[in-house]
């Protein structure tokens, strides 16, 4: 294969024997940061070469069914869970990264996580004014913008009736989609193409820009050349099965690291423990757990129809967590449902009369770590323990949850937390979930927001990067996905990454 | 020289472990599932445990085995990593034959799961559900879950519940220049400019026609 043809894509089909190729900057992983800063550094005119293991997906490739849908889109069949409290992780394997199966939220989190940051991680110039311009820019991209009422439907609608009634703020939310016709499969791939995702929007922008995203290759190791990054080698993959066949190595003067924050730290460490004087790397995992309640209201919702998640409220930040309303397929839903047998099924045929919603919350004194494992295998050996007090953060999200309903008339919810009643009719029986002392396990919770494994640290001690991304001790290093977060955003990560990845790109083209 | 009596323990203990063998892994219908994955004795535990999850009767829902589960979870199994097809395998088998240990509540409880009745398979499962103990509950939702994906994915249940999926036209995008099907070479890539559309903001109608694969083959 030639590596001289600028801006073109790589699909798995073309690959037919080992290969080198020469770049400006190799960018590994085509999330979110990883596409964000491909196209702005292709744009620069730099020859960039970005790297992803996954495929790329076109409509016919989704998949309708929740689980064999995960199965095709996410690592470890998007059965991947942690160790310690146990809480089930995705992570996609796709051209596009999270974004193709995400639900395109974009919030920019308050200034009181960015004071956050920097006052307890030594970091300067992070603050949200300093952060804005590259949201800016991004949102414009993007045109991320609220999501327009006649897409709601009724689920995500009466999360804002309840709010207004309650006097609680709430807003539409902000997603990068563009045209959105209401399909709610956000996760399973927007069959309407309305979901900005990387792969439809910066991904076609680098490429078009000068780029070479080569999909369908697994970087296995950085490659160093004394204090330097030099560039990246690997293997193929094929798609789905991931076995391994023809060789490639990329050199390059910067190498930028956007595998995800459960990635990343693998591959630094299975170069030699890369980048890890601080002992930071695959450390301080943090997540936001998420828990989600069910209501039942008198009248149909046909929750079916409407933005995956189309409503939020921002008025508990400060408390710990975030409010939102939810959308996935009904089989990843349903397993929410309380009990089994002729109950279980009972419940179910009330799904056309109910909504769920969810909050995720800020557990900055629950931990974890992403290690490798032994072998050739890049999946990672997840640690994390859900500390008892973030348990009761949660379950005053649920009690917040349980009034919002209420107020907006439902006739019941169903929270799905052990030791708390199955179905609760009246908010008044809905205090158990205020009063209620939580134990981390009673709950069934999930998150795919996860962030810190490499966080920035003013000093290099204490941290693997600095505010731009660049590794405090190697030259020609960038780490960008979310895993440089020095704690958790409170709200949505991907819209943070994103800005951070732009900062980081002008600061690379700059060292260029 | 073995006496009369080693030769009775020996008979003995061969009884013991043919008949703890066949409590385990006999008595089965033999077929296999469609991707031929799972054993007919793992077939006969989902079947088990879909209908005592997912009853006949009670509400227009069909029951777990008309759903279809054991056959999804046939397929869904040869799909993920092998690893994880073991852990799912070996889940099945703890709750399969975890009553020849606890016996089931009522006559006869020391038996399989797939052998009990429909009252003692519920207790069972009541058991491992209300557990206090965090990883019996948590067997009791891997195993719920994986039924349920099943159940959902039957296009009835869908149709019943409204949230059978819609058929979408997607509008050809830049992307779609760029890119084949998973798998496919460049060169089949059909769309040129001339195709491009864009997404059209129009919400769906609740009266759309439903997608192939969830459309009632009946009409
Ligand atoms: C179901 C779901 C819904 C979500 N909803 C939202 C939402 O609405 N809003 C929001 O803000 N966040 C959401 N998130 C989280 C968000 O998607 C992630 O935070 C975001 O994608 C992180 O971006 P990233 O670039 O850091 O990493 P990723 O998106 O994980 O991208 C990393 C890429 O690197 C590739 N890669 C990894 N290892 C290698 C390797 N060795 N070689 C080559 N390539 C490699 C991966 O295949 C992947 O494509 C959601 C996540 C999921 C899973
Ligand atoms: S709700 Fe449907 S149409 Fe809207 S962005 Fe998500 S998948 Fe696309």
């Amino acid at each position: 294969m030639s590596g001289s043809d600028r801006g073109a894509v790589r699909v798995f089909a073309e690959y037919e024997r080992d290969f080198t190729e020469q770049a400006d900057v190799v960018v590994v992983g085509s999330g979110p940061c990883g596409s964000v800063v491909a196209y702005e550094l292709a744009a620069r005119g730099k020859r960039v070469v970005l790297l992803e293991e996954g495929p790329p997906f076109t409509p016919q490739d989704f998949e309708l069914d929740g689980a064999f849908s995960m199965s095709r889109t996410m690592r470890e069949a998007g059965l991947r869970t942690t160790r310690g409290t146990v809480i089930p992780t995705m992570q996609a394997i796709a051209l596009g990264g999270g974004s193709l199966v995400n639900s395109a939220i974009c919030v920019r989190p308050p200034d009181f996580v960015f004071e956050g940051w920097e006052e307890n991680f030594e970091i300067e110039g992070t603050r949200r004014a300093d952060l804005d311009p590259h949201f800016d820019a991004v949102e414009a991209f993007l045109g991320i913008a609220p999501t327009p009422d006649e897409v709601q439907g009724q689920r995500n609608l009466l999360f804002r009736d309840g709010c207004d009634a309650l006097g609680i703020d709430s807003e539409p939310i902000a997603r990068n989609a563009r045209g959105c016709r209401g399909s709610g499969e956000c996760f399973t791939g927007c069959r309407s193409r309305a979901k900005q995702s990387m792969d439809i929007s910066y991904l076609p922008a680098a490429i078009h820009a000068g780029a070479r995203v080569l999909t369908s290759l697994q970087v296995q190791e950085v490659l160093t050349e004394g204090r330097r990054a030099s560039g990246v080698r690997g293997q193929v993959v094929e798609p789905f099965s991931g076995r391994r066949s023809h060789r490639f190595q990329i050199d390059a003067k910067a190498v930028v690291l956007a595998a995800g924050c459960m990635a990343t730290p693998i591959l630094l460490s299975k170069s030699g423990n890369l980048a890890n004087r601080s002992g930071q790397v695959g450390r301080n995992l943090q997540f936001h757990p998420g828990i989600a309640i069910l209501g039942v209201f008198p009248e149909k919702v046909d929750p079916g129809f409407g933005a995956t998640q189309g409503y939020q409220s921002l008025a508990f930040l400060r408390e710990g967590f975030k409010l939102e309303t939810l959308w996935a397929p009904a089989a990843v839903l349903a397993v929410r449902f309380p009990g089994y047998g002729h109950d279980l099924k009972t419940r179910l045929a009330e799904v056309p009369y109910a909504a769920n919603w969810d909050a995720i919350a800020s557990c900055h004194r629950s931990l974890g770590t992403v290690r490798p494992k032994r072998g050739a295998s890049l999946d990672p050996i997840l640690t994390w323990r859900f500390h008892s007090e973030d348990a009761q953060v949660l379950g005053g999200a649920l009690y917040q949850i349980a009034r919002i309903f209420f107020a907006a008339g439902a006739r019941k919810i169903l929270p799905g937390v052990y030791g708390v009643p199955g179905e609760i009719h009246s908010i008044e029986e809905a205090d158990v979930l205020r009063t209620h002392r939580y134990a981390p396990t009673d709950f069934v919770t999930a998150s795919n927001h996860a962030f810190c494994t490499t966080r920035m640290h003013g000093d290099p001690a204490k941290g693997v990067v600095d505010p731009r991304g660049r590794a405090h001790e190697m030259d020609g290093l960038f780490l960008v996905d979310t895993g440089i977060f020095p704690r958790c955003t409170s709200v949505n990560p991907m819209f943070t990454g994103m800005a951070l990845a732009h900062r980081s790109a002008a600061a690379l083209a700059d060292q260029l | 020289m073995p006496s009369a009596w080693d030769l009775w323990a020996v008979l003995i203990a061969a009884l013991l472990l043919g008949w703890g063998w066949w409590r385990v892994f006999g008595g089965f219908p033999r077929a296999r599932g469609p991707a031929g994955v799972l054993a007919a004795r793992e077939l006969a535990f989902l079947a088990a445990a879909a209908d005592a999850t997912y009853p006949e009767g009670g509400s227009a829902l069909p029951s777990g085995t008309q759903a279809g589960i054991p056959a999804y979870v046939d397929r869904y199994v040869a799909s993920v990593p092998s690893t994880i097809g073991f852990l799912m395998r070996l889940l099945f088998f703890l709750i399969e034959h975890a009553t020849l240990l606890f016996a089931a509540p009522g006559g006869g409880g020391r038996r399989r799961f797939s052998s009990l009745n429909a009252e003692q398979r519920s207790a069972v499962l009541e058991g491992w559900g209300e557990s206090s103990w965090y990883p019996r509950r948590l067997v009791f939702s891997s195993l719920r879950a994986i039924l349920t994906m099943g159940f959902f994915s039957d296009p009835a249940v869908l149709r019943t519940l409204h949230l059978a999926a819609k058929r979408i036209e997607s509008p050809v995008v830049e992307a779609d220049l760029l890119y084949p099907a998973v798998g496919a070479h460049p060169s089949t890539i059909a769309h040129g400019p001339e195709d491009l559309g864009s997404p059209s903001g129009v919400p769906l109608a609740a009266d759309a026609p439903l997608h192939p694969d969830h459309a009632d083959p009946t009409g």
